[in-house]
């Protein structure tokens, strides 16, 4: 511990023990979060350079990267493009990638809130902590003070970061500003979803139902209106964009998410004075007193632990298919080159295909990752000990990840195409953009393979390791071609081998070799998990 | 002196569930005072009330003289406390996890918290993650016995201590006993309570069924007799007050009420005793007694 000892002054105030709090999640999170400051900021000459190399050639370059940026496909993925009068090459770098800095900003904020308020009442420290000299509300304060100055930090970062990729000095303080403040807003949210449910998994989930509203209502209202409709000035992460960097900055917008992150911390602390440790909103209800007759076997049980997950999961993906599909009508065929002559719809359906199944990779990780939780809980201990073998816990476990996998895509495809049938009056859309969303069960079950293999060969870094697979490959996949990435590094990314359009392209080379790498993985964590010890709580 | 705890008609529901019903504890300045009860009879619940971590829906409570819900954060300057389950942060050491408790308690006894730390043979070096249930336990009752504080709140403080952990447990609250601090203590360890308390109190469903000082409980409750004699005992089941005789070939036992002890002796007299056990009641009994009651009374 490098704080120092502080005898907290007398009297009784709510926040007492804040600052030793903050210092405790500092100390928690002395690499998590310079990890992530420095991976967001780490991103802005990269893009700054993905950007040159696509424009910077010849004004006709930049003309027609203009029009790429302008065509309402690009403007629901990344808009509104303001300052369209004169491109430059810092322009067309806000145009493009904006949002992806704004929506990485929120989820560190997402993440870190939550670790720091549900997850610890949850693992049961909180009532470690509120018996000592702790206000109730300072923890949620000390959380939200630690996300504040990583915002700060961010912010200060983002700018230098931008000054040197060429922003003037106002426009850069405000780029860093404009993170820092949606930032903040999702710092908010999670508080407030901090409060609402008992796990911190169904408080991350909320708060990132939030996000994705956000960006959603900032690419309709994109749709609506170049510089940005009415819908647009419903998302928080649309006032950041307001701020028009390098277009007439102005500050005010940033005044509406100071507001509403305001009026979130404010319920945050409302609720959070009211309620018993530990409780959600609503209090748990008793479930049955027996077992069903169908929980019999291992392969029942782990699908049993995953059906909150997956029911929950499969709910938002029905909600989201149908309102990203409901978007194809809205696409106009337009001149871009890199789509040239295709259908533009399906290109966008295509691409919503190949998002659906990064979220269920997410899904997938989840879901293996579960295994390891469950044996440092000592959770897989009591199983184990009976008659069930290794191989049969593990085998069983990934099995029903691997169903999960099937039924998410499934549901997330017919939602898709129903959703996409709906807005173009194509009714054979449902059937194929279906068939293309489980045409990509074969990298989903990679991304499973790969925490499935770690469990067996390095359990301690399972987690980060698998994440850093899915965040790098999901990354190389999108921007790949963006980014001028060489060929072997794309070629390297999991989600690189099966094509995004035309819709109904197959690809059967692949799909055999990554199911085939995705047994090999399999294969490989079960060999280790059968020759190491197995850790417990 | 006014007690340390006052809790009266106690309710606490979770939504449907009725974890409180109704219950009455004291515990006077300067005891220490067991908190006994089967599970999910509410000890749990009602020291969270009293820490201020949840909510009473109605009764009143009242700890060292405060409200502990709204005057939480002053009185946990004057309280410590030990929960059964201690879950610390995983990347910190134990050494770290008891400095930064103690800290959030206004400051730490160093010289204190280094003989507890040997008395309890505790590795504070290690990381938490790597910590055995017990050693996580001594975590926990380190940097709380180490405070210097008025009470000490200690929920089953040693479940999963060894027997010689448990030892040193005694022997230190007995200490913070002499110190004149009050401790209340939680426990299922009837043995643990037996020696230490000066009170008990017994919650069932909630309630407090029985509270007084060990002497007077046992006075109001059975003797158990084991006796070995010359002829073979008749008769025992027509004697008032006497339960649960069980007569062999030359051996019986049985348990008597309090006031008829006296006869149930004399009884026995009269087929010439070789050998005589008696036994107080202990709390197994005590609360046996209490299902046995209810189950009659149902
Ligand atoms: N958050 C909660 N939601 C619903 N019911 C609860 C909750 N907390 C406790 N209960 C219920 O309240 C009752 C009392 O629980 P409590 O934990 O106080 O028991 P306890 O006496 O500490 O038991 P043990 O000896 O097993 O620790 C139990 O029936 C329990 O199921
Ligand atoms: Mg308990």
């Amino acid at each position: 511990m490098t704080a120092t000892s502080s005898r907290p002054r007398d009297g009784g105030g709510p926040l007492t023990g804040t600052g030793a709090m903050v210092r405790l999640a500092l100390r928690r999170d002395r690499l998590r979060l310079p990890i992530w400051v420095l991976v967001v900021v780490a991103l802005v000459p990269r893009f700054y350079y993905a950007a040159t190399s696509a424009v910077v050639p010849t004004p006709q370059a930049l003309a027609d990267a203009t029009r790429l940026i302008r065509a309402s496909f690009m403007r629901v993925l990344a808009g509104p493009f303001f300052g369209a009068e004169a491109v430059t090459t810092q322009k067309y770098f806000l145009a493009a990638y904006w949002v992806e800095f704004l929506l990485a900003a929120a989820l560190m904020n997402i993440l870190l809130v939550t670790r720091h308020t549900r997850a610890e009442e949850q693992s049961g420290r909180a009532e470690l902590v509120r018996a000592a000299v702790v206000g109730r509300p300072a923890q949620l304060t000390a959380a939200l003070v630690v996300a504040a100055a990583g915002n700060a930090v961010l912010a200060l970062l983002a700018a230098v970061a931008a000054g040197a990729i060429g922003f003037t000095a106002g426009g850069a303080l405000l780029f860093g500003a404009s993170l820092a403040a949606a930032g903040m807003v999702f710092a908010a949210v999670a508080a407030v979803t901090a409060q609402l449910t008992e796990h911190p998994r169904g408080a991350t989930g909320l708060a990132g139902a939030v996000l994705f509203v956000a960006w959603l209502l900032r690419g309709a209202g994109s749709l609506q209106a170049e510089q940005g409709g009415p819908l647009f000035w419903l998302s928080p992460i649309g006032w950041s964009q307001q701020t028009r960097v390098l277009a007439g900055d102005r500050w005010w917008p940033l005044g509406l998410s100071v507001l509403l992150a305001a009026l979130l911390v404010a319920a945050a602390y409302a609720l959070a004075g009211r309620r018993d440790l530990g409780a959600a909103l609503v209090a748990a209800r008793p479930g049955t007193a027996c077992a069903p007759v169908w929980l019999r076997s291992p392969l029942a049980l782990a699908l049993r632990l995953r059906r909150a997950a997956i029911v929950s999961w499969a709910a938002a993906f029905l909600a989201v298919g149908l309102v990203l599909g409901g978007m194809t009508g809205a696409m106009s065929v337009t001149d871009l080159p890199i789509f040239a002559g295709a259908d533009f719809g399906r290109a966008w359906l295509g691409l919503m295909v190949f998002t659906g199944s990064l979220y269920t990779g997410v899904h997938a990780v989840l879901s293996v990752l579960r295994l390891r939780a469950e044996e440092v809980r000592g959770l897989a201990g009591p199983v184990l000990a009976g008659p069930t073998s290794r191989r049969a816990w593990f085998g069983s476990s990934l099995l029903a990840s691997a169903l999960a996998v099937v039924a998410l895509l499934t549901v997330y495809g017919v939602a898709l195409g129903a959703g996409a049938a709906l807005s173009t009056g194509d009714g054979r859309l449902v059937a194929e953009v279906a068939w293309a969303s489980l045409r990509r069960v074969p990298e989903v079950l990679v991304l499973l393979a790969v925490p499935a293999a770690l469990l067996g060969l390095a359990p301690r870094a399972a987690g980060a390791a698998a994440w850093a697979v899915l965040g790098c490959s999901g990354f190389v996949a999108v921007l790949g071609a963006y980014l001028r990435l060489p060929g072997p590094l794309v070629n390297a990314s999991v989600l690189s081998h099966l094509p995004w359009h035309p819709l109904e392209a197959a690809a059967p080379v692949a799909t055999v070799v990554l199911l085939g790498l995705a047994a090999a993985l399999t294969g490989l964590g079960l060999y280790g998990l059968r020759r190491r010890d197995l850790s417990t709580g | 002196m006014t007690p340390a705890i006052t809790v009266s008609g106690l309710v606490k529901t979770f939504g449907p569930a009725r974890a409180l019903d109704g219950l009455d504890l004291t515990v006077n300045t300067g005891e220490v005072h067991g908190f006994l009860g089967p599970n999910g009879a509410g000890k749990s619940t009602t020291i969270r009330i009293l820490l201020g971590l949840v909510r009473a829906t109605s009764g009143t409570v009242r700890l060292l003289g405060g409200d502990p819900w709204a005057d939480a954060v002053a009185l946990h300057r004057r309280l410590a406390y030990v929960p059964g389950d201690v879950e610390l942060w995983p990347n910190l050491t134990g050494g770290e996890v008891i400095d930064v408790l103690g800290r959030l308690r206004g400051g730490i006894d160093e010289r204190r918290k280094r003989e507890l730390i040997e008395r309890f043979e505790l590795d504070p070096r290690k990381k938490a993650r790597t910590y055995s249930k017990g050693n996580r336990q001594k975590v926990a009752l380190v940097s709380a016995l180490a405070a210097d504080v008025e009470l000490l709140i200690l929920d089953e403080p040693t479940s999963g201590l060894d027997p010689l952990m448990e030892a040193v447990f005694q022997q230190v609250v007995a200490e913070v006993k002499a110190a004149g601090r009050t401790v209340l203590l939680s426990s299922h360890i009837l043995a643990q309570v037996e020696t230490l308390a000066d009170r008990i109190t017994i919650v069932r469903d909630g309630r407090a069924v029985e509270s007084g000082t060990l002497a007077r409980l046992r006075h109001l409750t059975r003797t158990t007799i084991a006796a070995e004699t010359a002829s073979p005992v008749t008769g025992l089941d027509r004697l008032p007050g006497v339960h649960r005789a069980r007569a062999g070939a030359g051996s019986v036992s049985f348990s008597v009420d309090a006031e008829h002890l006296d006869a149930a002796v004399r009884h026995l007299t009269t087929f010439g005793i070789r050998s005589l056990v008696s036994h107080p009641p202990t709390l197994e009994e005590l609360m046996l007694r209490h299902y046995e009651t209810e189950e009659a009374a149902a």
